[in-house]
């Protein structure tokens, strides 16, 4: 089995190797990638037509703001699926009782994570608010923010973290967060465009289209930052537990 | 432009998100909001339908985010194309969950307790991540979706019985390299051609005549084996069987007759619109080479399919089978072989609805789909018999169920190519299936056991108390959507016509042999 795994595996990197024969050369501009209208739109026209300077977040969030919506659902299932699977499972592993020590929370350990975690989550604030100028954006940021309750849970135990943001409200929180995102695609097509049409948002708000997409950009990454950072906390509360929600790592 | 088209995804969309926030309220609404999410998504693709019928073109475009075609480049934006066929296929995909939705009240509260909020709103976004597959134009939005599709659908499996995880697991194994190969072959034919959007990829490819480039044909072979284990595709199907036996029932009947069906779909959108008839058949030896797969994995299937005792295990290795006829309807290339495949998809999402609802009333009233605790059935519960067996005679082909005019189709499609392989597989294959559910019928009406040992006492009995065999139907809130899909059958083949002439419009425009040729 293992020798007919491993020409399978030769066999296919050869027919890929075959094909990257085929590949445009490293870097090449003329490859069709780099020259086609639709890249030639993105590197020319991404400041005129929504005054992000940051390309990839304009690309991300508005010219493909539909793939990202559903990336955002994507993980949004992801912490239902963990959750309603593992929550009052039929077969429970019983734990090692033996390996529980009961602790308390180390001194040292509680002090530097209570000074740390506002830092982390002001940063990650900066990385979601920042993502149209420099790399950064709704998932860095609601990653960030999900590791700073993750820490919490860690230093202190699970119940201190849990009292501060229960699996409920995740829930709440992660469907907020789509919410947001659909809702702005709804609002520009309640206001007379297709869905995910920012440009529309210039009705209420008193900006330029251009500009209405700027900030529309900066309302989905909220929402995407929502969803990422209640499902990273739900899926560690769940998965360190068997979805007991106590005791923990 | 109209919004129909993207309110067909939106609408479970927003129900599933309104289920995720009523476990904090209250789990009664969570019934009602995806009926209701799904009745609007139904009214939906039928008017989305209705327009594409309408419109000059055959086809509704639109372009998400306001990057419209005739200020911006083609693929700036992501589009939503829905020609007939994708119209056609979104119907029946939403038809379905409402169906489904309706269905689900009874076995959710019973096999998920408490769980409802999480249950209804994986399933709803299933949907929304199956209809948005049929609809999308862009080769990476189209993978998304697949994600989408794929993610609740772990999730809803994995819910169901001891044994689901196991299946569950092996489903994420196999699903995820299918969807992996499907990516990485979307990203060399990014590579060469520089767009996503499948007009673009096949202008790119006639334009640039990438017919004989490597990297185009190495594309090809990974899509299409991604979506060959996406569809469980005979020897790629290892993950199907136990994941949709061990499944809770709702969920057994959402993707039995969705998943692979969806998947034939993007099967055929990959071969018709974005790789191109003349490269798709032509250029490459796959033509000679994928009939004969076709062959051995009906026959495959099929004879598996005789060997379980378990209708639920009897009907996931049917649809393997099935997988297979419209696969090959694909690939023996003209005309009638391809309205027979997409025929065939829309009557064979409906007649497996059907099984498998029956399947799932015969589970949650008997305890067992095992075929020994069969016996009366038909006295116990006529109704869902009925329906049950209109399913069943749907896929051996009896007139005037559906699955007859499109296993015509495919034959004929099999005949004008001369590809007798085929025909004759077929014909095994329905000659394999009048012995299952015959054998079916013998097992309820006759008292003998897997043995053949006789329980009853002479002719007529049973050897079951008069308790057994009292009139004990189904809840109405099952046994109404087995009927409607049972009627559905039977409609669908008396008015094969109606549909045939729309798929035969949508085929028009691509360059098929029809093999006709009077001389």
């Amino acid at each position: 089995m293992k020798r007919a795994a491993l020409i399978l595996v030769l066999l296919i990197g050869l027919l890929l190797s075959w094909a990257a024969k085929d590949f445009p050369s490293w870097g090449n501009p003329q490859a069709p990638a780099s020259s086609s209208p639709v890249s030639s739109h993105f590197i020319a026209s991404t400041g005129v037509d929504t005054e992000v300077p940051n390309m990839v977040t304009a690309v991300l969030a508005d010219y493909r703001g539909f793939d990202t919506m559903f990336e955002t659902v994507v993980v949004f299932i992801a912490g239902l699926a963990v959750v309603s699977i593992l929550r009052g499972g039929p077969t429970r592993r019983t734990r090692d009782r033996k390996f529980v020590v009961d602790f308390e929370p180390d001194l040292i350990v509680t002090n530097t994570v209570r000074l740390i975690v506002p830092v982390i989550q002001i940063f990650a604030f900066y990385v979601l608010a920042h993502g149209h100028v420099s790399p950064g954006g709704g998932f860095q940021g609601g990653v960030a923010m999900g590791a700073s309750f993750i820490l919490i849970a860690l230093s202190w135990d699970l119940k201190t973290a849990l009292n501060r943001f229960s699996i409920d409200r995740c829930f709440t929180v992660a469907a907020l967060g789509i919410i947001i995102y659909a809702g702005i695609g709804l609002l520009s097509m309640v206001l007379g465009g297709e869905f995910l049409d920012y440009a529309h948002l210039s009705q209420v708000l008193p900006v330029s289209p251009e500009m209405a997409r700027y900030h529309a950009m900066l309302g989905v990454e909220i929402g995407v930052g929502f969803t990422v950072t209640a499902i990273m906390f739900a899926l560690y509360a769940s998965l360190s537990t068997d979805g007991r929600m106590q005791d923990g790592l | 432009m109209s919004d129909h088209i993207v309110w067909i995804v939106l609408f479970p969309l927003l129900g599933s998100v309104v289920c995720a926030l009523s476990g904090a309220i209250s789990k009664k609404i969570c019934y009602p909001t995806s009926i209701l999410s799904m009745v609007l998504s139904v009214w939906a693709s039928v008017q989305t339908l209705l327009q594409a019928i309408e419109s000059p073109v055959h086809e509704i475009s639109y372009i998400l985010g306001g990057w419209s075609l005739d200020l911006f480049p083609r693929g700036v934006g992501i589009e939503f194309r829905a020609d007939l066929l994708g119209a056609l296929i979104t119907l029946v995909v939403t038809g379905v969950g409402l169906i489904v939705a309706l269905y689900s009240k009874v076995p959710v509260q019973r096999e998920t307790p408490g769980k409802e909020p999480m249950y209804y709103a994986l399933f709803l976004l299933q949907i929304a991540g199956l209809a948005g597959i049929a609809l999308t134009g862009d080769a990476f939005n189209l993978y998304v979706l697949i994600e989408v599709a794929a993610l609740t659908g772990y999730g809803l499996i994995a819910l169901g019985t001891n044994r689901a995880a196991a299946a569950t697991f092996n489903y994420i194994i196999l699903g995820t390299i299918g969807a992996s190969l499907y990516l990485l072959g979307v990203g060399y034919l990014y590579l060469k051609t520089g767009t996503l959007n499948m007009v673009g990829i096949q202008e790119a490819i006639e334009a640039q005549a990438l017919h004989n480039s490597p990297a185009v044909q190495v594309a090809f072979v990974l899509v299409l084996i991604g979506i060959l284990i996406k569809m469980a595709f005979f020897p790629l199907h290892a993950w199907l069987p136990n994941a949709y036996c061990h499944a809770p029932t709702t969920t057994s009947c959402l993707l039995a007759p969705l998943v692979t069906k969806v998947m034939i779909y993007v099967l055929i959108r990959m071969v018709l619109s974005v790789f191109g008839v003349e490269f798709s058949f032509e250029s490459n030896l796959w033509t000679e080479i994928m009939p004969w797969l076709v062959v051995v994995a009906i026959v495959c299937a099929a004879v598996m399919a005789l060997a379980q005792r378990e209708i639920k295990k009897m009907l996931a290795y049917l649809i393997v089978a099935e997988v297979g006829y419209m696969v090959g309807g694909v690939w023996i290339y003209n005309y009638y072989g391809l309205i027979g495949s997409i025929f065939h998809i829309i009557s064979d999402a409906c007649m497996t609805l059907c099984l498998f609802l029956g399947a799932g009333i015969i589970l949650e009233k008997c305890r067992t789909t095992h075929f020994d605790g069969l016996r009366g059935l038909f006295a116990k519960m006529p109704l869902t018999m009925i329906g049950f067996f209109v399913g069943g005679f749907s896929i051996i082909g009896l007139p005037p169920t559906c699955g007859f005019f499109s296993k015509w189709y495919l034959i004929t499609g099999g005949m004008v190519s001369e590809r007798w392989e085929y025909m004759v597989t077929l014909m095994f294959s329905t000659m394999v299936m009048v012995v299952l559910f015959f054998r079916l019928i013998e097992r309820i009406h006759l008292a003998v056991d897997e043995s053949g040992k006789n329980l009853g006492k002479g002719h007529g009995d049973l050897g079951l108390s008069s308790e057994q065999t009292r009139f004990d139907e189904a809840p109405l809130s099952m046994l109404i959507p087995l009927l409607i899909a049972a009627s559905i059958v039977l409609i669908v083949g008396v008015y094969n016509q109606e549909v045939v002439d729309q798929i035969e419009v949508f085929l028009r425009a691509y360059d098929l042999p029809t093999g006709v040729t009077y001389k």
